[in-house]
């Protein structure tokens, strides 16, 4: 028989100093990455580390990191939105023929532009929630879907004021008031970035803060359990794609306001890039799920490795690579060094 | 000692953050022994075990087998050495989405076992072998998902069986297990260890302790107690275990007040004989019968957690018809589904979260919800159900199984409720806990109305003020509880017809 000591021992023994390691590395690891990038760039440029190129930086993802946050909140509910660059390229095509073809004022774009995004977002509710279509095959399709519309519409042309439509000149144009939420500052800041700040804290109170955001985690966490909870599983997984939408035409808004014109495809790289945001940031602090700040840091990051490496003259066509690297060490990252696996 | 024993720990002790999970533990086992591992929610079991089968890594102490000593850095290194383990959550044993043949051969994927392809009729030959060993009956071809829980685990006990174990590990193996299928299971464990395999058996269970064991050993506060050889009176485990007298397990029998529930032409299936069900203010309905006999198809229906298959409800007076669990949880039902880790159990949340969640409205406002009104809650179950554990705020996965039932349980009598639906509540509770948790609910059942579902008759007389018996899916007694004994109970739960006194 053993002898009872009641009270801990003195000197617990501590972990193990890999254990230590790994796991404040994958705590703070790619936060670590990100300064050391940013003082690398600082010291090799002197105009790298300066407000103006930080508003550069900001102005470059902001776009990005909106769209990002959408697809964020789709992957609470355990959902992922495939469909957001399509939608952005559609909600561009869309405001450029409200305000071109149609003359219609700057609002107005804008309004259409958010009720094409919440289309889009329809259209995946009804494939996900109604007919049980799996999340990324339904989303594929909606892709599909809404590029082709886009092409429709527009008879595959590319959109902008004094194009020909049906041999008469188009009537309208992109109005001053659209084109300043692409070109436009406040207080030398651009609106983009002001609209990318506002909509980030927004993102961050709403799944962070709310019931609607916790109900949301519980769906990815364990849809059953979240059922069983009371928690209707179908209308929030509507809601998070309603979301999706909305942030993705936002994202189009600004992109159509910036270009002064609706280039065909405009949006389609924005889906990499914001999966890529959203999934770097499963690794910031310690998450390991889809959350604002990660997605936020993810934007950041990437846009900071681009300019820094423009600066440095790299070739524009080393960017997708040097993204995709950053997207997998970030997922090695949080799925290899996440601490607790072996419980 | 004249045999070496297979295995022998000493000085064997865990530290998770603050808490002492094991300290200074030394046990051994010899071949051909059973070797009991009791103790109350949260007093260590599992940590032994999770060392043992090299999940977890001991803070300090040594581990040997056959007298060498060993270091179990992994589980593949722990089997190995011989070391064969049945954890306590059985969907982590099993892969969702393949079938029990693969299910069964899931060791041949090891490397260094097989061949670079998989063959189709290689794998249900090898499975069929497996099965037969284990003396396990289910169509090689079915999902896993789609099997009871039990079955599952029975897939998990055959697959370690076909490794040859030296030392055979359990950890509660019978806590999602029917009378029957413990039979079975027991039958399987002598066998075993008249072919000199060395077991070690977890189980809240004391009568199968009892039963089974060459020796027992108690667990309390991470410290080894006592080790009592058998036979041992129940009463002298219960008061190691808990360091005390337990609670009498005996209630006043009430006939309730207010019909909250009724229900009329119920049927637990399609094609079974309907049932009429009426559940009153401040009773307790037991509903009992052999694993498949239709008491989770009851009570999900009542929460609109499966399609109504016919007949109508009224809860209050007023028709009720769910929809969808988040109608039923509206309208005052709650509901603790079978099966934890699968259906309540969110992996990284916080004891606090779990609490919450089924009334997220009640803790916010305008929709922002306040973390003060939260952690109250959520210390109130910690409190009233003697939750053991580091805190409200700690990860659920943090608490020991039993502990983790209790907070499923309890969080549902937070706030306003009219009718609870608990299936297996007591799964994995330890007797002291159980007595509390039935306590407490027949507290607060002066104002609502309680079912409860078990598979052990046991169970449910001690709770339950009436008695249901289904079997398969079909009502063939109902028994004031003042007047049922387990026997009788049992007979009826085998379909056998009720030739005591009615009620
Ligand atoms: N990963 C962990 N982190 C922190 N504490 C833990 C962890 N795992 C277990 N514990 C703590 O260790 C103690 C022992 O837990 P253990 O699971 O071994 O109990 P148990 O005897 O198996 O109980 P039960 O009968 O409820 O299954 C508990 O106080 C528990 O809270
Ligand atoms: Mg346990």
């Amino acid at each position: 028989m053993t002898l009872v000591t009641d009270g801990s021992p003195e000197a617990p023994p501590r972990a193990p100093a890999a254990a230590r390691l790994a796991t404040a590395g994958y705590r703070y690891g790619l936060l670590v990455v990100l300064v050391a990038v940013t003082v690398f760039f600082g010291a090799a440029r002197s105009s790298f580390a300066t407000y103006d190129n930080l508003l550069i930086v900001l102005q470059s993802v902001a776009i990005v990191a909106i769209v990002a946050l959408g697809v964020t909140v789709s992957m609470t509910a355990g959902g992922f939105d495939l469909s957001v660059g399509a939608n952005v390229s559609f909600v561009v095509m869309v405001t450029a023929l409200a305000m071109v073809r149609f003359d219609l004022t700057g609002a107005t774009a804008i309004g259409i532009g958010l009720l094409a995004g919440l289309l889009v977002a329809g259209v995946n509710a009804l494939l996900v929630v109604v007919a049980g279509v799996p999340d990324l095959i339904a989303t594929l399709g909606t892709m599909f879907l809404f590029q082709g519309l886009a092409l429709i519409i527009t008879s595959g042309q590319s959109v902008s004021a004094g194009m020909t439509i049906g041999g008469r000149p188009a009537p309208g144009r992109y109005t001053s008031g659209f084109t300043w939420f692409g070109s436009g500052t406040v207080a030398s800041v651009p609106v983009p970035v002001i609209v990318m700040a506002l909509l980030a804290v927004v993102a961050y109170v709403f799944l962070n803060n709310t019931r609607w955001g916790r109900a949301l985690y519980a769906i990815g966490g364990n849809a059953q359990a979240a059922r069983l909870a009371g928690i209707r599983v179908g209308r929030y997984r509507a809601l998070a794609y309603a979301v999706s939408g909305l942030c993705a035409a936002v994202g189009g808004i600004l992109l159509s306001a910036r270009l002064g014109r609706g280039d065909v495809g405009a949006g389609d790289p924005y889906l990499m890039q914001a999966v890529a945001a959203a999934l770097i940031g499963f690794a910031v602090l310690g998450a390991n799920r889809p959350n604002v700040v990660g997605t936020a840091v993810g934007a950041l990051f990437i846009g900071v490795v681009i300019n820094g490496l423009t600066m440095l003259n790299a070739p524009y066509y080393t960017q997708t690579f040097v993204q995709g690297a950053l997207l997998v060490v970030s997922l090695v990252t949080s799925f290899t060094l996440t601490p607790g696996r072996r419980r | 000692m004249e045999v070496t024993p297979v295995v022998s720990v000493s000085g064997l002790s865990k530290r998770y953050g603050a808490t002492w999970a094991l300290r200074d533990v030394s046990l051994e086992i010899a071949p051909g022994e059973v070797l009991g591992l009791i103790g109350v929610n949260g007093a260590g079991k599992s940590t032994l075990i999770k060392i043992l089968s090299g999940v977890t890594r001991p803070t300090g102490g040594e581990i040997r087998v056959d007298g060498t000593p060993v270091d179990l850095r992994d589980p593949l290194r722990a089997q190995e050495a011989g070391l064969q383990t049945v954890h306590q959550d059985i969907d982590a044993g099993v892969v969702s989405g393949a079938d029990v043949a693969a299910n069964l051969t899931l060791d041949a994927l090891a490397p260094g076992r097989s061949g670079v392809f998989v063959s189709r009729d290689r794998t249900r030959a090898a499975a069929r072998a497996i099965a037969e060993a284990a003396r396990l009956d289910v169509p090689l071809d079915a999902p896993v998902e789609s099997l009871p829980a039990g079955v599952r685990q029975q897939i998990v006990i055959a697959r370690v069986l076909s490794r040859r174990p030296r030392v055979l590990i359990l950890d509660e193996p019978t806590s999602a297990l029917s009378a029957a299928e413990i039979r079975v299971l027991i039958a399987m464990v002598r066998r075993l260890a008249a072919d000199g395999v060395a077991v070690l058996y977890v189980s809240h269970r004391l009568s199968e302790i009892q039963e089974l064991c060459d020796r027992v050993a108690v667990l309390r506060d991470g410290a080894i107690r006592r080790v009592f050889a058998t036979p041992v009176e129940g009463p002298r485990l219960v008061e190691a275990m808990l360091g005390g007298e337990v609670g009498a397990l005996t209630h006043e029998v009430r006939d309730g007040g207010e019909p909250v529930l009724r229900a009329t032409g119920l049927r637990t299936r399609p094609g079974a004989a309907p049932l009429d069900l009426t559940v009153r203010a401040g009773e307790v309905v037991g509903v009992t019968g052999l694993v498949g006999s239709g008491k989770t198809e009851l009570l999900e229906q009542l929460y609109g957690a499966r399609p109504l298959v016919s007949g109508a409800l009224d809860l209050d007076g007023r028709p009720y018809r769910p929809r969808d669990p988040g109608a039923a949880a509206a309208a005052g039902v709650a509901f603790v589904a079978e099966e934890r880790e699968a259906q309540a159990v969110l992996p990284g949340w916080s004891v606090r979260a779990h609490v919450t969640l089924p009334r997220l409205r009640d803790h916010s406002r305008i929709g922002l919800l306040s973390r003060r009104s939260e952690s109250a809650a959520a210390r109130r179950v910690i409190e009233v159900f003697g939750v053991r554990g580091p805190g409200p705020e700690a990860e659920i996965g943090a608490l020991s199984g039993g502990n983790q039932q209790k907070v499923v349980v309890g969080r549902w009598l937070e706030g306003r409720c009219r009718l609870l639906l608990l299936d297996e509540p007591f799964r994995g509770v330890d007797v002291g806990a159980r007595a509390d948790i039935a306590r407490r609910i027949r507290e607060r059942a002066g104002a609502l109305g309680v079912v409860i579902a078990s598979s052990d008759p046991q169970e449910v007389l001690q709770v339950a003020d009436r008695v249901i018996v289904l079997h398969d899916g079909v009502r063939t007694g109902e028994v004031s509880a003042a007047d049922a004994s387990a026997d009788r109970l049992a007979t009826l739960m085998a379909g056998g017809a009720d030739e005591g006194g009615g009620t």
